[in-house]
């Protein structure tokens, strides 16, 4: 098809913009966000790409948008007024939540507040038992009493959740019916049909921030399509969901929880397709930013997954280290570790005479000393501009220059109160910085028990390719890629990824007791809802893919791994052929098999992917609408044993298929990339900077 | 010549090293108390073991690391080399109580110890007269479990069999003890590579002056925290309500002084040791008063043994908080309490713009054992130490609000009912029982559990059923902890501390106390008493005795003219 696909993906501060034919010309566009209308951003960066291209609105043919926009609802309280229903006894289960903090020793932490007060919290008899029996039938008057309170309250939406509803939903689908019924209107999240998942207060927690925002995004969708229509984009909007497949925007809008990671989950499934694309099964995804650093892992061409995120919540080293400093949502997620060390990050002095990098950060505003905005304190970004590393004339393509005194002066007085040089100071930051981001890519690494020395890098973001190399040199790893378009690369990645609907059910069954038809009748169930999903966004059957898969785990363990079930019915046979390779997994992941112990289901999954009829990634990236830097040289520090070198600096398209070597800077619009000396770069036929380790020495960075 | 630079470099490495240790233990431990309370802490130490670098520190194992690897040297002399791991969980050699079983692994260069590897786990189980290792009423540390003395568990790269079979064979639960263990030497071996790649890039002389160096740094650190606070002396005192086998209360007292760059707390004045299990051998006590005074410190303050130096903890011996052997211990997160709380309140006297009241909660710690229909063995064991925060110095305590000196995550209903033949029928805020004061304590909480089994041993070890959450500078104590067993209709009423039978369909209510009020009650807002009655966490009759607010009984709308009467009586 001809035409272009439009990406926009909403960060905090910025709104990155991409529109890419099929023949792989990509144009971008980054401009700030609107935060009290992140749709007008949109529509205004739209029309001034669409201006500057001279490309009609009416060949977009498709349009991928991710979006912080649940998160910052979730945040900022912008929600609308909720009614939680409960069984009997467990009111404050939401409130209480898990007595988790995200430090010790912090006397003035308070975690976030419940989103429903607790006048708003109704109980009502009834009881389901873990082995789905009812223990008390469902008091549906009660019920119709509650519903009675719920419309005097005057609330805006219900989320009902029952003790135990994952494993049966009858009595959740009862009351739903009632509430539905005598509020008329009023929507109504239901634990079971949303997230039919294990864990009370996590599943509550999920059904009441689904309820909390679903009004709110649907009326963002609604007035986003407006805009674009206004401008006269009429193709469906597809967004991003935090698994990495994207939805029509009206279905997402409907259960928001899903999309919550939205935005880096679209960086992180544009590298895995980009990896496939090149044949690269197994890399490590660097994205660092202006406030943290991002690391995720690809092995086998699949990233890892959590089943759940925590909105709010301090960045984490991968999702099991996550505690309760956010909202729990129950929403399976690309787990992504996440430190706080990117471009803004401060570097200061304590009182013991240690230099500190972060987590505090200048954020865009006031941003580093050397954005001339009024930012007082040393960050990463000045350091990186002391050290050559970024074009003190020029960033975003020279619509930002850079005070290189004032950057000079602050690190300056850092490095006295250590005795040190300003330029051994200024490196020391990148270096602490980098120690820091260490901490995300080797947690991935070894949340699988994976060595990051044998994985290519995948680095992009504003920042990813100013430290990646150095990061490189100390993980030991010797290929570094950094794709076109680096710093709006998760915009781009929005393109990649196919129509995905995911079906999960609850199944907490050990498998020497299983039921074999029982078992068989939920997760055909599953597969067609699924199918069904699939369809209804319009893929012809030989255009839907389904794939089951299935949670499992010893009993008596918390983590679960997920295996792929590749034939349906299952049989006595192929359950145990499950638990073999399950056994064999447990083994590759966590170094022991143990055959004397009990296999047991914690979940059944069926993916429904709806199969694009033209390929999601062009053959290559040709970047069209760069301001392109002429070459020129500038001197640039590479640490003590390299010294200042006089530098190349080129813009990506003097780079040939012929390695050169480094030192070297490569600058563009939305990036910079350092090679370091010790290391090549050449483009590949996709146009990626191909950044190698050029001789396998054993000098080991210092 | 210490680089400031290359300090925070290799911090950062040594965290990272302790922080992927944390990783792999998370990864592939079997417990619940691993999994989800997270009741373990991972940490390097220098050659000599001096403790160097910790990751995530549970407050009890904040001191607790370094005594339980001397326990070790103490031993083994020089009888100690590459590929082997060290264990310890003897109380009287260093460690803790029996259930945190430490581990040590010795990484060398060119024949020279470069430093230890350390990990500490709390095991579920390791025999003993009750499940969980955690009943008040032991009397000797021999009814409480398997001790293992400073032992080898690991020789030269060798798994020792005939320990880790005796340890199966003296859990109730090998397949989760053996799996937690089998986790615990795995990420220590995985640590041990990491400092190997370490050793590689800086040497083995560098690292250690600069772990050596991150001491001192520490040191100064918290000198220059602890000078910039002003000098100053208070002393507390709390109470256990017994020692679990009728004897008691429990005096424990502290004084607190703060002069210079130093800080002494001395227990002198607590009650001499006594019967049971709740006390806190000294270096348990010691990790508990340096978890309370680190709530003064920079948050980003290291842990090492730098930290420790500019305190002194004297607790003598023969006390409640330093008792002489076979005293036993397994009780002693309870007694462990009382030390934090203590503590808290000299330094709430001292720094009142600080510090809140009392925490709430009473320390319950239950375990649940016996068959299922099956005629398998299960196991329950669940902690609710704290149920929310004390009141000020400038907001109410957070209900159900995180404690800062631990962060054990309570349980899932759902995972408890899948796994375990158990019901919990409630779970939720007891109205009225948080502490009045201008700023609330916050509420206590109640749990009710129904057996479905037919019989089961339940053992519970709790407190504040006498002695309540203190408030503080007018603040009122929060309310009592209160418990009782109901079958065939009858109310039965039970003890903080107690080991008994339960019969299928027989329920157990656990009220656990609220947190402690500060300031005047009288002072509080009107309209946040009046909030905290619609909001159904106090009642109208509450908000007038205790705060002086009276509200329309209908719409509860604030009577400001009737309060200010009530106030001014």
């Amino acid at each position: 098809m001809s035409g272009y696909r439009l990406g926009v993906d909403i960060g905090g501060t910025f709104t990155d913009i991409v529109l890419l034919s099929a023949d792989g010309a990509l144009y971008n566009k980054k401009i700030l966000s609107t935060p009290d209308d992140y749709s007008r951003a949109i529509e205004d960066g739209v029309r001034a790409l669409l201006d500057a291209t001279g490309i009609r609105a009416g060949d977009i043919h498709e349009v991928a948008h991710g979006t912080t926009v649940a998160t910052n609802a979730i945040i900022e309280r912008k929600g609308v007024r909720v009614a939680l229903i409960t069984t009997e006894g467990f009111r404050d289960i939401l409130e209480i939540a898990r007595f988790r903090a995200p430090r010790l020793y912090d006397v003035s932490f308070r975690k976030p507040e419940a989103l429903v007060e607790r006048r708003l919290r109704f109980t009502v008899p009834e009881r389901i038992t873990a082995a789905g029996e009812v223990d008390l039938p469902l008091d549906e008057d009660a019920v119709a009493r509650v519903a009675e309170r719920c419309a005097a309250s005057d609330v805006s939406a219900v989320a009902v959740c029952f003790i135990n509803a994952y494993v049966d939903g009858q009595h959740e689908e009862a009351a739903a019916a009632i509430l539905r019924d005598k509020l008329p209107g009023i929507p109504v999240t239901v634990s079971s049909e949303l997230v039919p998942q294990i864990q009370e207060y996590e599943r509550t927690s999920t059904a009441v921030v689904n309820a909390y925002i679903r009004p709110v995004i649907e009326r963002y969708a609604e007035r986003l399509e407006t805009r674009l229509a206004e401008i006269g984009i009429t193709a469906p909007v597809n967004i991003m969901q935090s698994n990495g497949g994207v939805l029509p925007a009206k279905i997402a809008a409907r259960k928001p929880i899903f999309v919550i990671e939205s935005g880096p989950a679209a960086g992180v499934v544009g590298a895995q397709r980009l990896g496939a694309k090149l044949g690269i099964d197994d890399c490590i995804v660097f994205d660092m930013g202006g406030t943290t650093a991002k690391a995720t892992i690809i092995a086998d061409g699949t990233f890892a997954m959590a089943p759940e995120t925590e909105v709010g919540g301090d960045a984490a080293l991968g999702h099991r280290m996550t505690q309760g400093g956010g909202y729990i949502v129950q929403a399976p997620t690309i787990d992504i570790a996440e430190v706080g060390a990117g471009g803004g990050s401060i570097a200061w002095i304590d009182s013991g005479g240690g230099i500190q990098v972060g987590p505090r950060s200048a954020g865009a505003d006031p941003g580093p000393v050397c954005y001339g905005q009024g930012g007082q304190d040393a960050t990463v970004t000045d350091a990186n501009l002391l050290l050559g590393y970024l074009n003190p004339s020029a960033l975003v393509g020279g619509e930002l220059s850079l005070d290189r005194g004032g950057a000079e002066r602050t690190i300056a007085a850092l490095g006295e109160a250590i005795g040190q040089t300003t330029t051994d100071t200024a490196y020391g930051i990148h270096l602490i910085a980098n120690a820091r981001m260490m901490r995300a890519l080797s947690s991935v690494s070894s949340e699988r028990g994976l060595d990051p020395a044998h994985f290519p890098l995948m680095a992009f973001g504003g920042n990813g390719g100013v430290h990646v190399c150095n990061l490189a040199e100390a993980l030991g790893a010797t290929t570094v890629l950094v794709p076109p378009a680096a710093g709006l690369f998760s915009a781009l990645g929005l393109l990649f990824a196919d129509t995905e609907h995911q079906c999960i059910r609850a199944y907490y069954q050990p498998f020497d007791a299983l039921d074999l038809d029982a078992c068989n009748a939920t997760f055909l169930a599953l597969r067609d809802e699924a199918d069904h999903l699939v369809a209804a966004d319009g893929y012809a059957p030989d255009a839907r893919r389904l794939a089951c898969s299935a949670e499992l785990k010893y009993v008596g363990q918390n983590t679960a791994l997920a295996l792929p079930v590749p034939d349906l019915p299952l049989t006595s046979d192929r359950l145990a052929a499950l638990a073999e390779s399950f056994a064999v997994a447990h083994e590759a992941t966590f170094g022991y098999r143990s055959d004397q112990e009990q296999v047991q289901f914690v979940s059944l999954k069926a993916v429904g992917q709806g199969l694009s009829d033209t390929p999601r990634l062009p053959d290559r990236i040709t970047l069209s609408l760069d301001a392109l830097p002429t070459a020129s040289t500038r001197s640039a520090y590479y640490g003590p044993d390299h010294g200042w070198l006089d530098t190349p600096v080129l813009p990506r398209t003097a780079l040939g298929g012929d390695p050169q070597a480094g030192p070297l800077i490569v600058e563009e619009y939305d990036c910079t990339t350092v090679v370091r000396p010790g290391w090549q770069a050449s483009l590949d036929s996709w146009n990626n900077i191909v950044v190698e380790r050029m001789h396998q020495d054993s000098e080991l960075q210092k | 010549m210490i680089d400031p630079i290359r300090l925070e470099l290799i911090k950062n490495a040594l965290v990272m090293v302790s922080d992927n240790m944390m990783v792999s233990v998370l990864r592939t431990s079997r417990s619940t108390l691993i999994k989800s309370n997270m009741d373990f802490s991972a940490s390097i130490l220098d050659g000599d073991g001096n403790m160097a670098a910790q990751g995530l520190a549970l407050p009890g194992h904040l001191g607790a690391t370094m005594p339980a690897l001397q326990g070790c040297l103490d031993y083994y002399g020089d009888d100690i080399g590459p590929g082997d791991i060290l264990a310890n969980n003897d109380p009287y050699a260093g460690g803790s109580h029996l259930n945190d079983i430490f581990m040590f692994k010795p990484v060398y260069r060119d024949g020279v110890r470069v430093c230890f590897l350390g990990l500490i786990l709390h095991h579920t189980d390791l025999g003993g007269r009750v499940a969980g290792g955690q009943a008040a009423d032991s009397d000797e540390i021999f009814q409480e479990g398997l001790r293992i003395p400073p032992s080898k568990i690991y020789v030269a790269d060798e798994p020792n069999e005939t320990l880790l079979r005796v340890i199966e064979h003296n859990t109730r639960v090998p397949d989760t003890v053996l799996g937690d263990i089998r986790a615990q030497i795995a990420a220590l071996i995985t640590g041990a590579n990491e400092i190997e790649k370490l050793i590689d890039t800086y040497g083995a002389e560098e690292l250690t002056t600069y772990m050596a160096a991150l001491i001192d740094y520490t040191e100064r650190l918290v000198r220059n925290s602890i000078r910039e606070l002003p000098d100053g002396e208070a002393e507390f005192t709390e109470y256990n309500d017994d020692d679990g086998v009728g004897g008691g209360p429990v005096t424990i007292h502290v004084k607190l002084t703060v002069k210079g760059d130093e800080i002494i707390a001395d227990f002198t004045g607590t009650s001499p040791q006594m019967g049971g299990s709740l006390h806190t051998n000294y270096w348990f006590t010691a990790s508990l008063t340096y978890a309370a005074l680190r709530t003064m410190l920079p948050a980003d303050t290291p842990n090492n043994v730098g930290f420790y130096r500019p305190i002194t903890v004297i607790a003598p011996e023969g006390s409640w908080v330093n008792p002489r052997y076979p005293a036993a211990l397994g009780g002693r997160g309870q007694g462990g309490y009382r030390v934090r709380t203590v503590v808290t309140g000299a330094l709430t006297k001292l720094f009142p713009e600080h510090m809140p009241a009392c925490p709430g909660g009473n320390e319950f710690g239950l375990s649940v054992t016996g068959m299922t229909a099956e005629h398998k063995r299960f196991l329950h064991v669940e902690f609710h130490n704290v149920t929310g925060r004390g009141g000020g110095p400038d907001a109410d305590g957070q209900d159900a609000g995180p404690y800062w000196l631990g962060n054990m995550a309570n349980t899932s209903v759902e995972i408890i009912e899948a796994e375990n033949p158990l019901m919990i029928e409630e779970y939720g805020f007891l109205p009225d029982t948080g502490g009045p004061g201008k700023y609330r304590g916050a509420l206590g909480m109640v749990r009710q559990y129904r057996l479905m089994a037919d019989d089961a041993i339940v053992q519970l070890r709790a407190d504040r059923h006498v002695y309540p959450c203190w408030g503080i500078f007018g603040g009122k104590p929060g309310g009592l902890s209160h418990s009782y067993f109901v079958r065939d209709g009858k109310r039965e009423e039970a003890p903080s501390k107690f080991v008994r039978p339960m019969k299928k369909g027989e329920t157990f209510r656990a009220e656990m106390a609220g947190s402690g009020g500060y300031g005047d009650p009288f002072e509080r807002d009107a309209s946040a008493v009046a909030e905290d009655v619609r909001e159904e966490k106090i009642s109208i009759a509450h908000a007038e005795t205790e705060y002086g607010v009276v509200l329309d009984p209908q719409t509860l709308a604030l009577d400001e003219v009737a309060t200010a009467a009530r106030r001014a009586q």
